[in-house]
């Protein structure tokens, strides 16, 4: 799996499974975490099977992100645009999470393939609520025009006290800025080196559609004005320019998705590549081990000796071919 | 570049041949006690000259002689930041299991990124030749493997970039 995918396969999963035996009841009280410190919690009754609350708790916004009542603004529209009437937002959601929804799963579509797709819509919450203000920037940008009343920047929250920014002040452009930030400094590295190779295959032929990708170590000069506290990265910048063409139809999708979790998207790769570095040490190190022992002059003689002092045993057929021989 | 590496190793190695006769020598201080004298250097007169072979300023090897004992200390080359995390996992690595590895020194010396700590009792129970081997094929495996390291965390960042701004 080299990219993420936007659904959380336990929820979808979990879902799947109730929806299969709904007259059952089964008593459910789910708890997970998932990347970037998201939190559900899924929970179905005795009482009511086919009604079953799904909590979403939210990274700790930073200081500069605009949160409306815990959530962040245009969430409450995204999810009633996106599920319609199986979903109903409970008001105030359960202690310690930011959203809790009702849905009613009888009033599910009766046809399998639509079925599936909004229950894989169900299942990427997620995205639906995270991005839904990237998502409102971008449908701007996707019409060519400048939403109103915004400020200069906006900063979005992508990890627990952390936002990116977005500069959406031009109808022909939205620019993406995302200070990097990790706290191990072998993770500093390998990701620098990573986001280096971003600005260069972009230069590749291949790819002279994607978004324009420019890294550089100090914050970006579309920045100025933003407090130095919340530009502290210590693996560089990494901008975006975000054209119309990017977000036209079912493209807006995938890009706020692939925007939203670029941070997470980076992260696990230094991790795996983290992972494979070190099996590759291990073997390596078995094979030093290795060239070690051939040194020992016991390990040759070990060899030997049970062979020369071992007999071969011989059947009757054998033994009359050898005397023949 | 591959010619200046193989003069090199045949310099340690020929140091090394010549540097590996050591004998058993009891501590001269304390009654019935056997040190590795490079390590203590209670007497000079059991300590002989060390010998600084160097590649360039970023790879060298030191060799310390004393009746009993020889401590090598290597210095891997280390070309930029990536190659320093590499380096350093790498070696840290090692050291954690210097136990399989016997005379690996759990830490290296002052300056040096490992260290080999070989008393007369190694010499004993291996074969001095094949000793010998040992660490040259362990200098040549530490720099091919950082750099196949470097190679592979570079392909992958382009797969992943690639992969990444395809989506768009």
């Amino acid at each position: 799996m080299i990219l993420l995918q936007s659904h959380s396969r336990f929820l979808l999963q979990t879902l799947l499974n109730r929806i299969q035996n709904l007259e059952k009841c089964i008593e459910l009280d789910h708890h997970w975490v998932e990347f970037d410190d998201v939190r559900y919690h899924v929970q179905v009754s005795m009482k009511n099977p086919h009604i079953l609350l799904l909590s979403l708790s939210l990274p700790t916004p930073p200081l500069e992100t605009v949160f409306v009542g815990g959530l962040p603004f245009g969430a409450i529209e995204a999810i009633k645009a996106s599920y319609g009437v199986i979903v109903q937002i409970l008001d105030p959601p359960r202690d310690g999470f930011n959203l809790t929804l009702k849905l009613n799963l009888s009033k599910l579509p009766q046809d399998e393939d639509q079925r599936h797709t909004l229950l894989v819509k169900i299942a990427s919450v997620r995205e639906v609520v995270l991005g839904a203000p990237l998502r409102v920037i971008l449908k701007h940008l996707a019409s060519r025009t400048v939403a109103p009343d915004i400020d200069q920047f906006v900063a979005l929250v992508h990890r627990p006290n952390e936002s990116f920014f977005l500069v959406p002040q031009q109808a022909e452009k939205v620019t993406v800025v995302f200070p990097m930030r990790f706290k191990d400094s072998i993770d500093t590295v390998l990701a620098t080196s990573f986001l280096q190779e971003f600005m260069e295959s972009r230069r590749t032929a291949g790819l002279s559609n994607a978004p324009p990708c420019l890294w550089s170590k100090t914050p970006p000069l579309e920045l100025k004005g933003v407090t130095d506290d919340e530009l502290s990265a210590n693996a560089g910048f990494v901008t975006f320019v975000i054209l119309p063409r990017h977000v036209e139809g079912r493209k807006l999708d995938r890009t706020v998705w692939n925007l939203s979790t670029f941070h997470a998207y980076v992260n696990y790769h230094v991790k795996c590549s983290e992972g494979f570095m070190h099996s590759r040490m291990r073997r390596r190190v078995e094979s030093l081990i290795q060239a070690l022992n051939c040194a020992k002059p016991d390990q040759e003689k070990t060899k030997k000796t049970p062979q020369t002092r071992s007999f071969k045993r011989l059947n009757l057929k054998d033994s009359r071919t050898n005397s023949s021989s | 570049m591959a010619s200046t590496l193989r003069l090199y190793l045949t310099c340690i190695r020929n140091t090394l041949e010549a540097a590996m006769c050591l004998q058993n020598f009891p501590c001269q201080e304390v009654e019935r006690h056997n040190k590795p004298e490079v390590e203590l250097k209670t007497s000079p007169e059991l300590l002989l000259n060390p010998v600084l072979i160097c590649r360039n300023e970023a790879e060298k090897c030191l060799i310390e002689t004393s009746i009993n004992s020889l401590r090598i200390s290597l210095k891997v080359k280390q070309a930029d930041e990536l190659e320093n995390i590499l380096a350093k996992k790498f070696l840290r690595f090692l050291s954690m299991r210097a136990e399989a590895f016997q005379v690996l020194r759990r830490k290296p010396v002052q300056g040096y990124d490992i260290s080999f700590l070989i008393t007369n009792y190694h010499c004993e129970e291996l074969q001095k030749q094949k000793l010998i081997d040992f660490i040259v094929q362990f200098m040549e495996d530490i720099d091919k493997e950082i750099s196949e390291l470097k190679m592979s965390v570079s392909t992958r960042g382009r797969l992943v970039a690639t992969e990444f701004l395809k989506q768009f």
